[in-house]
């Protein structure tokens, strides 16, 4: 149905609708306005956000007008396609805008610049090899060094795990320490599933710009192709696009001297490597006063690859082998791109058989970075003896741990993997892996702190002998679930597929705001899917932006209506219904007393609540969780006391309950999971406790079991696809609620 | 129609936004008698009924397991200092537009008007300079003010009417003295020669002068975010004192030759430079997955993957989007935009986005306010407030994110500031 389609960034209507076609017809009065008060030019051009410009054929118009109210969006005719090419603004009734596109498409006068290049200093070249007196102090200075220590507590606020499409955490290991050197994710697919994913990484070392941006701009390009090669994507397949940065160049030849070699370096590495950029961005307004950005080429690398073969980062067993292969350098400090491509294709023959267990590039930080990070996700520590220069990065170099032997002449041990939690150089120095995890996570603590000031405290550990009470009246092969977005919503996708793998059907509406009469609409629509359903299960997201100052108001809201109250009610007490809530869907289950109360309750300050992390910031990593109770059919296909490896993603997880409620809970059984640390005790230490839930609570069901709420996003692992995560990620839990009306 | 106001406070052992802000303060501006910090939300509503504004005090105001609520007044206490912030008027405010949409479902669908503020108690022995010390802190003005104490008469806010677009007079006749001064008066991006082509062609082709609607979307056309104008400028190579680079300038002077062998040279210009390589290996038969539309503002390659087993056809789209400097003076905003930037552009072309790379730089974050250049925001804030928008928005999006971070030592470079971001999302569409 869209013929042309178009983002509004910078140039507002003018650029984005601007754009769509030569000859147009724009009506400025049509065009919805965030706030009154704007006068025709500001209506032109200024940027607006969160809108798209389409178009579509005269007799598609009212069908596509009606699409859009159905997912909540407004859509407004304001411009027409004309044959003339010419592009014409009207506001309150008068021509302001009448230009021919002839004209606009010039660009203007035609531009001169010079440019003058001088050689760079090879004195003060960053490749230069240093001389190294005191291996252990070098080795500490590098890995606390800003550009290779830990970024774990910015990285965690990122959602790294909805799509259920994430192959590496952004931290691997059973510790989650080790970071992995790119991004790898599977195809999204609405029907299905496909093991092709992609890889993406990125290359730029700003002190090699300094220097030479030639230089920076090759080893950009090297960095970004050889992480990807290290994750398993083959080198011929790979596509770049390049993100340039640099100060205002004036009218000074030596200024434009610096993207001009950056943009040959990078024109000289696709050249020899036979991979092209596709696509990039350029900025050139990196200058304040006097100063100016270090010229800047940043690198992505991407591809597709089979997910099943590629390979992380972080050791995985002690005994293996680790292996150095080492490019060669040319002349003026360029690599040699002939020996690199040769090392590509060993790399990538390495991990199509399957020999690999882990594999690193070697960048800025040398060996001594990659062997740090590889050993401290699964603390496995090892043993290196060899002459190489441990701190010179050796872009376009690899480190892999293999298993048993390798006939491959170009490959050099340095070392091994052992079982010991230590690193121990050429018999002389030995590092012990906690205190290097503590220098490495010590430089960023303070401004991406990942650890609270509140001391760990003792946790009971809950282990209910309740048994499921309840059972289907009638069996249903096809369970109905019914899943109610919101404003806000984002789980919708995963949790879908989650129920329908497990074999429901599943219905999903979306709750309308934009018109006062849309909210009954609404509230109609849902209590007709609330009557047809089995299951209602409430995904997560940000409702309402998580706002006003509190997740999950919104739905709560929406639920507190009578009618849907009452609905709920009979759902859960005369239908033998089923309730789950994850994430936002279980703020919203808390919020409304459903969980632990079984039913909509007014708020009261004794009622258990879901609040902020005392860290006082998003977290997403994974998490131990135990089932503590068997009391819900929600968990009828795990063992009690099993636990699982699950993602979460909140800012609000921390659940409060009084001490005296908490007792009652536990006494029924309605506990149903807890965080636990690596020996399956319950924690309340911010590393297995991610949020500061009271007795490490991460579930609790209502009191005879049949509405669930858990922090945990067990629909996006039960298919088990992370490759740098050990344990079981699979809890069962659709399958649960499903075989609840089937056997 | 009369104004309610209400002020939340998080309950002991719950306000960690404000124990949060207290050690900051005190870590990064060195205040040591600062002694607490009370935060208030306070809201201003109309527009409701008082039983529908019960209904929502205990639900949607608050939550009694973790907040205090206080109708119309706060015990402010004389030896505080308070001050409050708002959003500018046009800054769009989830908050408040969140409170008018959860309102709007428990009033029937009838939408109040609702405002929200921040209100911080400044508790200890503070002088006047440390107070503005600290509200210069919390307080950014690109999008944020100080609000009045005072509870208003009335939320709208009115608007004049805004006066008709101007023409500029005499535009097409103006002397270059003239024009260099109209130039200079306007702050346009485009250079002077630009505005006396503009001159040319309202002259000898429009006969008319022009609106002033029409100068500044040209000036948004022709400007370097939109058309890559540094890209695009002609270049006149002068000196290249490196025998090295000077072979590589040849080999893309030859590359050209083949690739213009038979229709009109491109200029010599960085864009050029840029994308001749891949014109090259295509003609030299590599890149065959490419894919390419007449409708294109990101990269895609073709795939095909085996779905269920069978094969179909994909197109992976990837594209790179930068915001450095409006994320550098307004970090929260400017990352969100440049993220929700990178979302739709992929979006227009029918893709669905599944991940993002967000790779930062800045200077070092460690470093204390005291050694922030004037007028800027310190690296520690804007890492962070950046930080926060992209995440914000991007996990509300529901965007699967990997984030790096390059820290520049002041020692080898510049002292700027700086902060770009840059998200890579990666798409697939089913091919038509």
């Amino acid at each position: 149905m869209i013929k042309r389609c178009n983002d509004f960034g910078a140039g507002g209507v003018s650029v984005a609708i601007g754009e769509l076609a030569d000859g147009l017809i724009i009506d400025l009065d049509k065009v919805p306005k965030k706030y009154e008060g704007l006068d025709g030019t500001e209506l032109a051009i200024s940027e607006s956000q969160e809108r798209m410009a389409v178009v579509v054929a005269k007799e598609d118009v009212d069908k596509f007008i009606e699409l859009a109210e159905t997912e909540n969006i407004e859509a407004t005719i304001v411009a027409k396609v004309v044959e003339e090419p010419r592009i014409k603004m009207y506001w309150r009734g008068k021509t302001i805008v009448d230009l021919s596109r002839e004209f606009l498409n010039t660009n203007g006068d035609v531009k001169n610049a010079q440019v003058k290049v001088e050689k760079p200093d090879e004195e003060k070249s960053y490749l230069k090899k240093e001389e190294i007196k005191d291996i252990k102090t070098k080795w500490e200075e590098t890995i606390s060094d800003l550009n290779c220590c830990s970024q774990k507590g910015l990285v965690e606020r990122f959602d790294s795990t909805i799509g259920a499409n994430t192959v590496f955490m952004p931290f691997g290991g059973k510790y989650q320490l080790t970071p992995t050197q790119g991004m790898v994710a599977r195809i999204p697919t609405l029907k299905g599933y496909t093991n092709t994913g992609t890889i993406m990484t990125f290359g730029y070392n700003p002190y090699i710009g300094v220097w030479s941006p030639f230089h920076a701009a090759i080893y950009a390009v090297v960095e970004s192709v050889s992480k990807y090669v290290a994750i398993g994507g083959e080198y011929k397949k790979a596509y770049l696009t390049l993100q340039e940065y640099f100060e205002k160049l004036k009218d000074d030849p030596v200024r434009w001297g610096k993207p001009f070699v950056a943009l040959l370096g990078a024109y000289y590495a696709q050249k020899q490597l036979c991979i092209g950029a596709i696509g990039g961005k350029d900025s050139m307004s990196g200058s304040y006063n006097e100063l100016d950005v270090p010229p800047t080429l940043v690198s992505f690398c991407i591809g597709d690859v089979d997910t099943e073969k590629v390979v992380s980062n972080e050791f995985k067993k002690s005994g293996n082998k680790i292996m150095l292969l080492k490019t060669k350098m040319g002349q003026e400090d360029v690599i040699d791109f002939d020996d690199l491509k040769e090392n590509y294709e060993i790399i990538h023959k390495l991990i199509e058989s399957g020999k690999v267990l882990s594999a690193s590039t070697i960048k800025n930080g040398g060996i001594a970075d990659v062997i740090t990070k590889s050993s401290m996700g699964n603390k496995i520590g090892c043993k290196l003896s060899t002459k190489e220069d441990l701190f010179y990065p050796y872009y376009g170099s690899f480190v892999i741990e293999v298993d048993g032997d390798i006939e491959e002449e170009k490959l050099e041990q340095i070392g091994e993997t052992i079982d010991e939690e230590k690193i121990i150089v050429n018999e002389e120095i030995t590092f012990e892996l906690d205190n290097l995890i503590k220098i490495w996570e010590e430089p960023l603590e303070k401004v991406f702190p990942t650890r609270v000031k509140e001391e760990t405290k003792p946790v009971e550990n809950i282990l209910s002998d309740k048994k499921c009470t309840i059972t289907r009246k009638m069996p249903i092969t096809k369970p109905r679930v019914f899943i109610p977005i919101f404003p806000g919503t984002n789980c919708e996708y995963d949790s879908s597929k989650a129920f329908e793998d497990a074999g429901a059907i599943v219905s999903t509406k979306v709750f309308k705001n934009l018109k006062p009469e849309n909210i009954q609409e609404s509230i109609d629509i849902f209590a007709k899917e609330i009557e047809n359903a089995q299951i209602i299960m409430i995904p997560g997201g940000f409702s309402a932006g998580d706002e006003p100052d509190g997740s999950g108001k919104f739905i709560s809201a929406v639920f507190r209506n009578p009618k849907l109250k009452d609905l709920i009610y009979k759902h859960l007490h005369e239908k033998d219904g089923l309730m789950l809530g994850i994430c936002n869907g279980f703020q919203a289950l808390v919020k409304l007393g459903l969980v632990p109360y079984g039913e909509i309750k007014e708020m009261d300050e004794t009622m258990p609540t879901l609040t902020f992390n005392t860290i006082a910031r998003h977290m997403s990593r994974m998490v131990n969780t135990k089932v503590v109770s068997k009391l819900s059919p929600w968990f009828s296909s795990v063992e009690l006391g099993e636990e699982f490896t699950i993602p979460i993603s909140h800012g609000e997880g921390r659940f409060i309950i009084s001490e005296e409620l908490k007792k009652k809970l536990i006494e029924n059984g309605q506990i149903a999971t807890q965080y636990v640390d690596f020996e399956g005790n319950a924690s309340s230490d911010i590393l297995y406790n991610p949020n500061g839930s009271v007795s490490a609570i991460e579930g609790i069901t209502s009191p005879d079991g049949r509405v669930l709420g858990k922090m945990g996003h067990s629909e996006r692992s039960y298919r088990e696809i992370m490759k740098n995560m050990p344990g079981r990620q699979d809890q069962k839990l659709f399958e649960s609620g499903v075989n609840y009306y089937r056997y | 129609m009369e104004v309610k106001r209400i002020y939340v406070k998080k309950k002991k052992g719950f306000e960690v936004e404000a124990k949060g802000l207290l050690s900051d303060i005190k870590e990064n501006l060195l205040i040591k008698q600062l002694e607490n910090i009370i935060i208030l939300n306070r809201y201003d509503v109309t527009g409701i009924t008082e039983e529908n504004f019960k209904k929502a005090k205990y639900t949607i105001f608050s939550e009694p397991q973790v907040d205090e609520t206080y109708e119309e007044m706060y015990p402010f206490s004389e030896k505080d200092n308070i001050f409050g912030v708002e959003f500018l008027p046009g800054q769009f405010d989830q908050r408040a537009n969140s409170l008018e949409e959860c309102l709007q479902i428990v009033a029937d669908g009838n939408r109040p008007i609702a405002k929200s503020a921040k209100i911080y108690i400044l508790q200890g022995n503070l002088t006047k300079e440390e107070v503005e010390k600290i509200k210069k802190y919390i307080i950014n003005p690109v999008d944020s003010r100080e609000c009045n104490l005072e509870k208003p008469g009335n939320l709208e806010q009115k608007m004049e009417e805004p006066e008709d677009v101007a023409i500029i007079e005499g535009f097409t006749t103006m002397t270059d003295e003239d024009a260099e001064k109209f130039y200079k008066k306007y702050g346009f991006a485009m250079d002077l020669a630009d505005l006396k082509f503009c001159q040319a062609y309202f002259r000898d082709t429009e006969k008319r002068d022009p609106t002033m609607t029409e100068m500044k979307m040209i000036d948004t056309y022709w400007s370097d975010h939109c058309r890559h104008t540094t890209f695009l400028t002609k270049l006149e190579i002068l000196d290249i004192k490196w025998d090295l680079l000077k072979n590589i300038y040849e080999q893309y002077l030859k590359g050209r030759n083949m690739i213009y062998e038979n229709r009109k040279a491109k200029d010599i210009c960085l864009m050029d430079i840029a994308t001749i390589a891949v014109k090259e290996l295509k003609k030299a038969g590599y890149l065959t997955n490419l894919d390419e539309s007449e409708e294109i503002n990101a990269c895609s390659f073709k795939a095909e993957i085996l779905v269920d087993g069978k094969p179909e056809e994909y197109l992976i789209m990837f594209k790179n989007e930068t915001h450095n400097h409006p994320t550098e003076i307004e970090p929260f905003g400017g990352a969100a935009t440049c993220l929700g930037g990178a979302i739709r552009d992929p979006l227009s072309g029918r893709v669905y986005v599944y991940q993002a790379m967000r790779v930062t730089g800045c200077g070092d974050p460690r470093k204390t306010v005291a050694e922030t250049l004037p007028n800027k925001l310190p690296q520690r804030k804007l890492t962070n407030e950046a930080a926060r928008g992209y995440s914000s928005y991007g996990n509300q999006i529901g965007l699967a994110t990997r984030t790096s971070s390059r820290a520049i030592s002041s020692k080898i470079c510049c002292k700027k500031i700086r902060n770009w971001c840059i998200s890579r999302s990666c798409t697939k569409r089913k091919c038509c």
